[in-house]
């Protein structure tokens, strides 16, 4: 029964290396700030010997790329950095009280390692939010919050999780996730 | 000489190889060097007695140390002793020993190198040299004196004689220093017949006669020459009575024309010596042993030679050295016939020995020969030496010298007991005694004989043919002024003084041994409460103790006060220069910059805080803080490179803090800091601020140019490269990097040999990366342990306990990994014209190691990096030290550096410098260096902690491998 799907499997892995390849291929050009054809030889053969010697398990990508929204996925990202950056120093400079926290768990939809774990990064990132756990096999993240006061900001932090999810699904997520996670 | 000295070197280290084969016939083959040592002098004769035969070979030139030989007419005598006895009693040891004695070939391979130590001791035309050889000679009496190891009392007395005879050798080597410091040469040649007057001269001398007591077993360092007895007799015989004490007389005969003026030189041999040949002599008359009978004999005689040598006239130079060839022929034998005895009928007890003369005349005959030119009767060499001695200090006496009196009545003293103790070892050995049953039937060996037979004849020869002797020692003895008529060896010298006392001295010998039964009562009574060798022990004692008190005051394992030790040394050392040299101070401006200023404050902040953190963490992270502090100061001021060093740096000494202190309690407990708070303070502010002074101060007291004004020109012309801080250390200062490379590669090993308990655990990288593999392919095959359906995205991820498991780092050091490996090739190859370098990509390489640690665990480290931190540091230093060397055999100095430029137009071009391979190995090391703490005090630190455990993924992979790895090697077996 696994034949062909493990031959398509390999098919698709390979492409998924070949792509994680290229991206150092062009790390080491833009490293270099050079791109003649002998800087390309370089590149390709120092992206080998990266791989080979450090043989690791490949990469499984979800196999879906949509640029516009990665795009506004990451300016997104910066605009809740900077948001994120002014809210914190807020509170740390308002005298008039302690800021209180709360630890929020949200169960997210997708089952794949990369999107979990970028959405994780991506909360992180951003001031004022932290992630202190993963549940692996419940797709659950434990996010330690700033500024938290009652029901409806933990309500709107899980929401925010999970929009953020959305988005990073639409960029880059499989399309059986995105439509999961459309319903 | 050099080539006999070979010889002597290539038996020493043949001959045990050949022990199994040949048994105790390997004794013939170590017999040859010395056969050739005299078959040498014998032909060298003419040319040493006409001018002396030098050979000289530079040996370290730039201590103007060389292998200076010569064979003078001194020399020549005592390297003939030597070789004589050294191959007469080899060939003896050939029956003493049999096939099946234990560590035979050790035994024979360090007769040979003593026999060949004791040659160029005798041959040595330079101190040093001769230092050397005495060392030698004393390092092999060690091992040969602790032949019988698993004898506690041997391997004590073997110690014994080292450390007495190796504090000696110091003690004269100190001397030696000072007379060549003096003298500006190191030639024995020279400084024997000149030797540096006043203070420097009668120091050196008193320094060197300390050498002289240690070595010949004079009084008051004597002791450990009896204790040496518990050596198999032919080292006895040859060690102790013909060549290794003779050492010192050789030296007190060598310097003899140099210090024969000197105060103090002539007064302490000659009291020390007539002392020691009482006490000796009286010694020898108590024991039963036949073995320590001679061996106190041996003191009584070797206190006689040093005082007739040390006497300073020609004349009794003449008759010591007679009866040091007299003695070196008497001695061995008997100590011979003494291992012959004790072979044939097992005992060496006088009192249990009766009727042996009956049962082997052969061997009565040759002792009797021995023992009456030891008690002086003519027409022996013993007769003869003696004899010329008694003249000389009558001689000496009758023209005014008051030591000429007393020596006479030492010698005549210690010359009766002489004579009573060589009558009593041969009845001893060979009379029947009433009530006493005799010995069996014993079948004299004629082999066994041939080598104690030899030696009595010559000794024989020696007094019969005294002109012949006369003919061979007045050269040497000649070296002293002669006064008046010279006096020769001879049977007869008509009637006087000498031959009255002679009488005397055998007549009183005789009588003491008549009564040895009242003399012994005597001796019972008088017994010492306290010996030499009592002192010996106290003294060591004394040292164990001042050892033991001096280490638990100084080192009492408390980091605070190994710190406050140095930092307070430090700021007393500092100010006191300070105050003394009162320095000029530079102007200062207080920034260059608006960054200096908020970078300084942010640095003391941490700084401050770090002293009073809580918790141990918390400390860490704050002197981290000023570490990038400082990273920022570089960078502001235009130092990329020194800023991304020190980056990484930081990081990684985080890291090694983490893995240590996750070991320890978060909190730093009561105990720390809290006493002397205000005193530690103070110290701290105190060592701060002498900081900024010292700083302040550096900077005016340059008025040079410097040198660094040069490097970027240097850098770009020479190394080719505009990073001038990587050229400078791949190129312009690549010496430097290399020692700091040996250091670090110390360092790692260190660290790892103190966490590593029993191995370093070098195959699991290969098991490792196999399991962490095959785990990764079975997944499909077999149904998974875990729950976990989602593969995985490191090696080894799954070998962690699940609670220990972070998806989130997993799958960013999956993604990171590869790129920080790219980026540190980058920065080892950039580093030669932009920021980077060999160190830097080391370190960034290492911390993705580091990451890949952290995700998932020690097995994911070992899977990690395919080869082993030894293996890493080793291939580093390889292609540094292959940098550093090749250039030489490209006729250039070493480390030096080319290009090589390839324009290839609109295909790029290359540029390579010879001097990335020096950077190579520079990264191969740090990454081997992060490696290894990587393994030692994280991964180890685990398995260690994993051990009460119950046993994880890795652990039950482990012991798989463990079985199968045993498995294995039961097969290959």
């Amino acid at each position: 029964m696994s034949g062909v799907r493990h031959g398509d499997g390999s098919r698709r892995g390979a492409a998924h290396q070949l792509l994680l390849l290229g991206g150092l291929v062009l790390l080491w050009l833009l490293l270099w700030g050079s791109f003649t054809p002998i800087d390309v030889l370089a590149g390709i053969t120092v992206a080998l010997l990266a791989t080979r010697v450090f043989e690791l398990p490949p990469v499984q990508l979800t196999g879906r790329l949509h640029v516009g929204h990665l795009l506004l996925y990451l300016i997104r990202f910066a605009g809740e950095v900077v948001a994120g950056s002014v809210q914190v120093a807020a509170l740390a400079l308002d005298p008039r009280r302690t800021p209180r926290a709360a630890i929020v768990e949200v169960r997210l939809t997708t089952k794949s390692d990369l999107i979990l774990t970028l959405v994780a990064v991506t909360l992180s990132l951003v001031p004022g939010s932290l992630v202190l756990e993963v549940d692996r096999q419940r797709s659950t993240l434990f996010l330690h919050a700033l500024g938290v006061q009652d029901g409806e900001d933990v309500r709107r932090i899980r929401h925010h999780a999970l929009d953020t999810e959305y988005r990073l699904l639409r960029a880059i997520g499989s399309r059986a996730e995105l439509r999961k996670a459309s319903r | 000489m050099l080539v006999v000295l070979g010889a002597f070197g290539i038996a020493s280290v043949l001959v045990p190889a050949l022990t199994p084969r040949l048994g105790t016939r390997v004794f013939l083959l170590a017999a040859v060097p010395a056969v050739a040592a005299v078959v040498h002098a014998a032909l060298a004769a003419p040319a040493v007695f006409a001018r002396g035969v030098s050979e000289r070979v530079p040996w370290v030139p730039a201590l103007g140390l060389t292998l200076d030989t010569r064979l003078d007419p001194l020399s020549w005598v005592l390297a003939l002793l030597v070789g004589g006895v050294g191959a007469l009693v080899l060939v003896y040891c050939r029956s003493y020993f049999r096939n099946d004695e234990p560590h035979l070939g050790a035994f024979a391979g360090s007769l040979t190198a003593f026999a060949g130590s004791m040659y160029g001791l005798v041959v040595a035309d330079d101190v040093y040299l001769l230092f050397v050889f005495w060392e030698l000679t004393t390092v092999f009496s060690y091992l040969l004196i602790g032949h019988y190891s698993s004898r506690r009392a041997s391997r004590g007395s073997a110690l014994q004689a080292l450390l007495v005879t190796t504090f000696g050798g110091l003690t004269m080597l100190a001397g030696f220093v000072l007379l060549t410091t003096a003298a500006g040469t190191s030639r024995l040649s020279e400084l024997a017949t000149r030797a540096p007057e006043g203070a420097v001269g009668t120091v050196g001398a008193v320094l060197i006669v300390v050498g002289i007591l240690s070595k010949s077993a004079v009084v008051p360092l004597h002791f450990w020459l009896p204790g040496a007895m518990a050596a198999p007799t032919p080292v006895s015989a040859y060690l102790h009575a013909a060549a290794m004490v003779k050492a010192g007389i050789y030296l007190a005969a060598r310097f003899s024309p140099a210090f024969a003026e000197t105060p103090g030189w002539r007064e302490s041999l000659v009291l020390l010596g007539l002392v020691t040949m009482l006490v000796g002599g009286w010694r020898a008359l108590r024991e039963t042993d036949l073995k320590l009978v001679l061996a106190y004999g041996t003191v009584a005689q070797l206190g006689f030679l040093t005082a007739a040598i040390g006497f300073g006239t020609r004349d009794a130079l003449l008759g010591g050295l007679a009866l040091l060839v007299a003695h070196a022929l008497f001695k061995s034998t008997l100590f011979l016939v003494v291992g012959i005895v004790d072979h044939d009928t097992g005992t060496r007890d006088l009192r249990k020995l009766s009727g042996l003369g009956r049962a082997a005349p052969a061997l009565a005959v040759v002792a009797a020969l021995a023992a009456a030119s030891m008690a002086g009767l003519p027409p022996f060499a013993g007769f003869v030496g003696k004899e010329t001695v008694l003249a000389a200090m009558v001689h000496a006496g009758e023209s005014g010298d008051v030591l000429g009196w007393i020596a006479l009545a030492g010698s005549t003293a210690g010359s009766a007991l002489t004579a009573a103790y060589a009558a009593r070892v041969y009845w001893g050995a060979f009379a029947r005694k009433p009530g006493v049953p005799d010995v069996g039937v014993i079948r004299e060996s004629p082999a066994f004989l041939l080598a104690p037979a030899v030696l009595a004849v010559l000794g024989l020869a020696g007094g019969i043919a005294a002109p012949g002797l006369d003919a061979v020692l007045a050269p040497v003895a000649d070296v002293l002024p002669a006064e008046g008529e010279v006096e020769h060896l001879a049977l007869w010298h008509g009637i006087g003084i000498p031959l009255l006392l002679s009488a005397v001295t055998i007549g009183l010998g005789l009588g003491a041994f008549l009564l040895r039964e009242p003399i012994a009562r005597v001796q019972a009574r008088l017994a010492l409460r306290r010996s030499a060798s009592d002192a010996y022990r106290g003294t060591l004692s004394g040292i164990d103790r001042v050892a033991a008190r001096t280490t638990k005051v100084v080192q009492r394992g408390s980091l605070p006060y190994y710190l406050a030790v140095i930092l307070v040394v430090f700021v007393v050392a500092v100010v006191s220069a300070l105050v003394r040299l009162a320095p000029p101070l530079p102007e200062a401006r207080l920034w260059d910059q608006p960054m200096q200023p908020v970078a300084a404050v942010v640095m003391s902040v941490a700084a401050i805080a770090a002293t009073v953190a809580a918790k141990r963490f918390q400390a860490v992270v704050l002197v981290g803080v000023t570490g990038f502090g400082m990273a920022l100061l570089f960078a502001d001021f235009g130092a990329p490179d020194l800023a991304l060093t020190q980056a990484l740096v930081e990081l990684v000494t985080l890291v090694a803090f983490v893995l240590v202190l996750r070991r320890l309690p978060a909190r730093l407990g009561t105990k720390h800091g809290s006493s002397f708070r205000l005193g530690r303070a103070a110290l701290g502010i105190a060592v701060g601020a002498i900081m900024s002074v010292v700083a302040l101060v550096a900077l005016a007291a340059r008025t040079a140019t410097p040198i660094a004004v040069e490097f970027p020109r240097l850098a770009v012309d020479g190394g080719h490269g505009v990073n001038v801080v990587n050229v400078t250390l791949v190129d312009i200062r690549g010496w430097d990097t290399m020692g700091e490379l040996s250091v670090i590669i110390a360092a790692a090993t260190g660290v790892a040999s103190l966490v590593f308990l029993s191995s370093r655990s070098d195959r699991m990288p290969e098991f490792a990366r196999r399991s962490g593999l095959s785990l990764l392919r079975g997944r499909s095959g077999r149904p998974s342990a875990d729950h976990d359906d989602r593969g995985s995205w490191l090696l080894a991820g799954r070998t962690l306990a699940p609670r220990n498991r972070s998806i989130l780092l997993e799958v960013v050091v999956r993604l990171v990994f590869p790129a920080l490996i790219v980026l540190s090739l980058y920065l080892l190859l950039a580093g030669h014209n932009a920021p980077g370098g060999g160190f830097a990509g080391g370190l960034v390489a290492g911390l993705a190691l580091v990451a890949r640690y952290l995700a998932a665990g020690r097995i994911e480290l070992a899977a990690a990096a395919p080869v082993s931190a030894g293996a890493l540091l080793g291939s580093g230093l390889l292609f540094a030290t292959g940098a550093a060397v090749v250039p030489l055999f490209l006729g250039v100095d070493a480390l030096t550096s080319t290009y090589l430029d390839l324009d290839l137009g609109w295909f790029g071009s290359v540029s390579l410098v010879t001097s990335t391979i020096f950077d190579v190995g520079v990264y191969l090391v740090v990454i081997g260096l992060v490696l290894d703490v990587l393994r030692s005090l994280g991964a180890e630190v685990d398995r260690q902690e994993e051990e009460g455990d119950e046993p994880s993924l890795a652990g039950r992979l482990e012991a798989e491998e463990q079985r199968r790895w045993t498995a294995g090697a039961g097969a290959r077996r």
